[in-house]
């Protein structure tokens, strides 16, 4: 009897909720919900350096300038009443001052009145902190010519290097303020920036859709446990885990929106309208970022309105389009590419699963495979590019022409980048090594993390035009963990390996130091004779790149180093992608922004009520 | 029996003990550089970052005793640690995310345990007819059936299509009300805490999130319960006792509800608890699947990146339930069973 009494009362609170349905699935036009997957790190600028993470800052802060709307050509002002120019004289004749006139009335979340101070606090703070990994050098390179809190304290310590930076000396420390103070100084309505050299994306570094530029409340952040603005204490706050800072789950900024909750536990962030925004209020009331990691379940959100907005890898596209009511847009111009970066001085002792034998020898590849010009050009000449952007990419890319994306100004779109060519790649083969390496073959595993799927079919890809050149030739293509990936990638123990880059600031400068510079961040997976490639063909063509605002110069500089990239065959770009959007027809005001990491900027959108 | 639950809670700190050390041996094996990938979780997030100073920062090159040492000491001063894949500590992320799989377990227990016992009954009654048949191959369908597969088909169809059960915890305007100032939360549990908050569209919104997860979990453990009822009904039916009950002219369903199932229940108790006590642990596919956020997926993701803290905290608060647990129904036997005693 009692099971059955249960059974009633189970199926009565099926019904009753099952009616109480229609209530609920109404959706909200005050509200957006926005589904994303792969967590945010921190809400703090001055350690956020991932899109995820960048996207919730967008909501929360304003900048001193910001991009014309949609573009990345023009830059409009924010919290600095001028774009800084020669012209207007904000902008000093040889680059290297640059003047922000405050905004005056702008008021943070809290009620407080923005000041020349807090945006002076807001840079000085980021530089002395200057966590490791972080968005910080970008500060670092213009304003003093290095990379690094530690490079400086070096440099202005006359000392080759640092191991602890917490048994600095006291006069060291001072010092190391004091420079940091004068390169960022307030005068009168104004902050001034002091660069080491003229340094062309200065600005870009500072706009809107750049995180690490956000303006913070000086006096709030002191209160809250932040460095307290004082010469000798900034130590206690150099380089924190993430979870110890300020703003890691806290926010207090300009922005259109205040933060209400970043609720860990439930993967999820709350955004509340902010109504005393000094460009007026947004039209939205609320906002959601949910992290979903299942498409399935954010698909069917989307189906459903529960969700507005979701994020949609390029192989599920289909699938979205196919829904009533919904928007996609795609091949929406990326500031990002990929690469198979060669490794041109590979370790063989502890590396035999990769590399085999270690020998020309037809059972292994020698370290110094693709130190040869030859071997490089032919792996280049063997990959289906068009197949990887129709098949893998589904379109949604398109064909580089060497380290910059098409879309950067500065990149010689007229360079035509290396094509499937099998005859061209067979006569390359035949040449390397002096024809050994044509009659003794070779044998090479190529890793890619698992679960990454684009890179492993971008490997199988290069195997099948490498095997169809000479049955000599055997490919392996493998798939590890992605810690097994990250160690060897570490342990410079990849032969060739993929990675891409997604742009800090729209400059030609941005790309080309990663893939190109001796100290860039990839070159230190390919080994010491490519960094020495790097010293002797473009290191000092990358400084001069980078140190003139004349855009002519410029060209030039950048023109010389995509032919250079082209002719050595230096790393094998491959794509640049392009992003997409999903979201329900109700959906207004969307305009793609290339700079933003935000897929969606909530000041900018609405929902149409339906 | 006191000095009994003495001995048995001394017996705790042995278990975590062993048990964290394990992790930390295995952990051993693993590089420094492997280690830091819960730092760096993408190729994307490899921009600028220099391994060799994560490792120095987190000093993961440390040998794997000096890390254990460093732990346990973090832990004697209440100290889990932080986790990096849940990006909270340890300690908040289990009592966020525990409450959500206690509470699934509560409400999928009842339907598990009475649906399985009552497709039991009926296998076991009509034993080897079409009816036993059908019961179980229906059963172990369920059993075969991946809970991905069947999670996503129930989504597709009672939220793609009704929209009646939606994935998470909670709808968005019902998140808003629980988020707001005058809610407390008492226990993390959206139902009860929605009934000692007195709003009720909140507690009909989260039960309306219960539902599709329940049904996915029955439908996966019926053949699990049932099998149990079955055999031990089956065994009960051939006592002599049910014979007398027969003999004696009692009907044949006052047989079956008085004499029978109830002397049958006592192995799919014991097999119940264990499984109130595997749920606990968390349900890791099926909370992926309907976006559950418990304490299955917290742990999973942290074992997938190798975020060790995390690992070894979950490992040891279910150390903690088990032993606890295991306690309690020792005593609860002692209690119902006068033959049983615990010194």
């Amino acid at each position: 009897m009692k099971a059955k009494a249960l059974t009633a009362v189970f199926v009565a609170l099926m019904l009753v909720t099952l009616g109480y349905t229609g209530f609920a699935q109404t959706t909200d036009p005050n509200t957006f919900v926005y589904v994303s997957f792969g967590d945010p790190d921190t809400l703090d600028p001055t350690y956020a350096y991932d899109t995820a993470s960048g996207e919730l800052i967008h909501q929360l802060y304003d900048n001193l300038v910001a991009y014309g709307k949609g573009g990345v050509d023009t830059l409009v002002p924010m919290l600095s009443t001028e774009v800084p120019s020669v012209a207007n004289g904000l902008l000093s004749k040889d680059g290297k001052t640059v003047k922000f006139p405050i905004r005056k009335g702008v008021k943070f979340h809290n009620g407080a009145v923005l000041t020349p101070e807090d945006v002076e606090y807001s840079f000085e703070r980021a530089m002395l902190a200057d966590p490791s990994g972080g968005p910080c050098w970008m500060f670092f390179e213009p304003l003093f010519g290095v990379q690094t809190l530690k490079d400086l304290a070096c440099k202005i310590g006359g000392l080759q290097s640092i191991d602890d930076m917490q048994k600095l000396d006291k006069n060291l420390i001072v010092k190391i303020y004091e420079a940091i103070d004068k390169s960022v100084e307030v005068e009168g309505d104004y902050v001034v920036f002091h660069l080491a050299t003229p340094y062309p994306p200065f600005m870009q570094i500072l706009a809107k859709g750049a995180s690490w530029g956000s303006i913070v409340n000086k006096k709030w952040m002191i209160e809250n446990g932040a460095w307290d603005g004082k010469p000798d204490t900034w130590l206690k706050w150099y380089d924190p885990p993430k979870e110890s800072m300020t703003l890691y789950e806290k926010a207090m900024g300009t922005g259109p929106f205040k933060l209400v909750t970043w609720d860990h536990s439930a993967a999820q962030v709350v955004f509340e309208r902010f109504d005393d925004y000094w460009q007026g209020p947004a039209k939205l009331k609320t906002a959601f970022i949910k992290y979903i990691s299942e498409f399935n379940t954010r698909k069917l959100m989307l189906q459903t309105g529960e969700a507005d907005a979701i994020q949609v890898p390029a192989m599920y596209l289909d699938q979205v389009r196919a829904l009533p009511g919904v928007v996609v847009l795609d091949h929406l111009p990326s500031i990002t590419n990929t690469a198979l970066l060669f490794n041109y001085t590979i370790p063989i002792k502890g590396n035999e699963d990769i590399v085999g034998s270690g020998q020309l020898d037809g059972k292994g590849i020698p370290p110094n495979f693709f130190n040869d010009i030859h071997v490089r050009k032919a792996f280049c000449y063997s990959f289906d590019y068009d197949a990887y952007i129709e098949k893998v990419a589904l379109g949604q890319g398109s064909k580089p022409h060497g380290p910059i994306p098409a879309i950067l100004p500065f990149c010689d779109t007229s360079l035509e980048w290396y094509s499937l060519d099998l005859k061209k790649a067979e006569e390359e083969f035949k040449t390397a090594f002096g024809g050994e390496l044509w009659n003794k073959g070779f044998k090479l595993t190529i890793l890619y993390n698992t679960g990454n799927d684009n890179r492993k079919t971008a490997a199988e890809i290069l195997e099948a035009g490498i095997e169809a050149v000479n049955p000599k030739f055997k490919i392996d293509v493998q798939g590890v963990q992605w810690s097994t990936y990250l160690d060897k990638l570490r342990a410079s123990a990849l032969p060739v390996f993929f990675l891409g880059w997604h742009m800090d600031f729209p400059d030609a400068h941005n790309f080309i130091f990663p893939y190109m510079h001796s100290v860039g961040a990839f070159s230190g997976y390919c080994g010491e004779d490519m960094a020495e490639l790097c010293r002797r063909e473009f290191d000092d063509l990358i400084a001069k790149g980078i140190a003139t605002t004349d855009d002519a110069i410029r060209a030039e500089v950048y023109k010389t180093l995509q032919k250079k990239a082209y002719d050595l065959a230096l790393s094998m770009y491959y794509v640049d992608a392009q992003d997409i959007r999903v979201h329900r027809d109700w959906v207004k005001g969307y305009v793609y922004s290339p700079a933003y990491s935000a897929y969606y900027d909530f000041y900018e959108v609405w929902k149409e009520a339906k | 029996m006191l000095s009994y639950i003495g001995r048995r809670l001394l017996f705790l700190p042995l278990v975590l003990f062993g048990v964290t050390l394990f992790i930390f041996i295995a952990m051993s094996f693993l590089s420094p550089y492997q280690l830091v990938s819960s730092y760096i979780k993408s190729p994307d997030e490899l921009k600028n970052q220099s391994l060799d100073d994560l490792v120095k920062k987190y000093r993961l090159d440390d040998p794997a005793h000096i890390k254990y040492f460093r732990w346990l000491g973090n832990i004697l001063h209440g100290n889990l640690g932080y986790s990096r894949s849940a990006n909270m500590h340890v300690m908040d992320a289990i009592k966020a995310r525990f409450p959500a799989t206690l509470e699934l377990t509560i409400f999928a227990i009842i339907p598990v345990v009475l649906g399985g016992i009552w497709l039991g009954s009926i296998s076991a009654i009509h034993h080897n007819s079409p009816v036993d048949h059908a019961t179980r191959v229906f059963a172990i369908i369920g059993w075969s059936l991946p809970s991905f597969v069947f999670g996503i088909v129930l989504l597709m169809y009672f939220y793609g299509v009704l929209g009646w059960f939606p994935p998470g915890r909670l709808s968005t305007w019902a998140d808003m009300i629980v988020l707001s100032e005058g809610f407390i939360r008492y226990t993390g549990m959206n139902t009860l805490d929605a009934i000692l908050n007195r709003e009720w569209a909140v507690f009909w919104d989260a039960i309306r999130h219960l539902i599709a997860p329940t049904i996915s979990l029955s439908y996966l453990w019926w053949a699990f319960i049932l099998r149990i009822t079955r055999s031990s009904m089956l065994d009960v039916l051939n006592k002599d006792y049910v014979r007398t009950a027969r003999a004696k002219g009692l009907p044949e369903n006052i047989v079956i509800k008085r004499h029978v199932r109830r002397n049958a229940m006592i192995p799919v108790a014991t097999v119940a608890g264990f499984m109130v006590l595997g749920m606990l642990g968390g349900l890791t596919i099926t909370e992926t699947v309907f976006d559950y956020k418990g304490l299955g997926l917290l742990t999973a993701t942290a074992a997938q990146q190798l975020d060790y803290t995390c690992v070894l905290g979950t490992t040891m608060f279910y150390g903690v339930i088990l032993v606890v647990s295991n306690l309690v129904v020792d005593i609860l036997y002692a209690l119902i069973d006068p033959r049983v005693r615990l010194d």
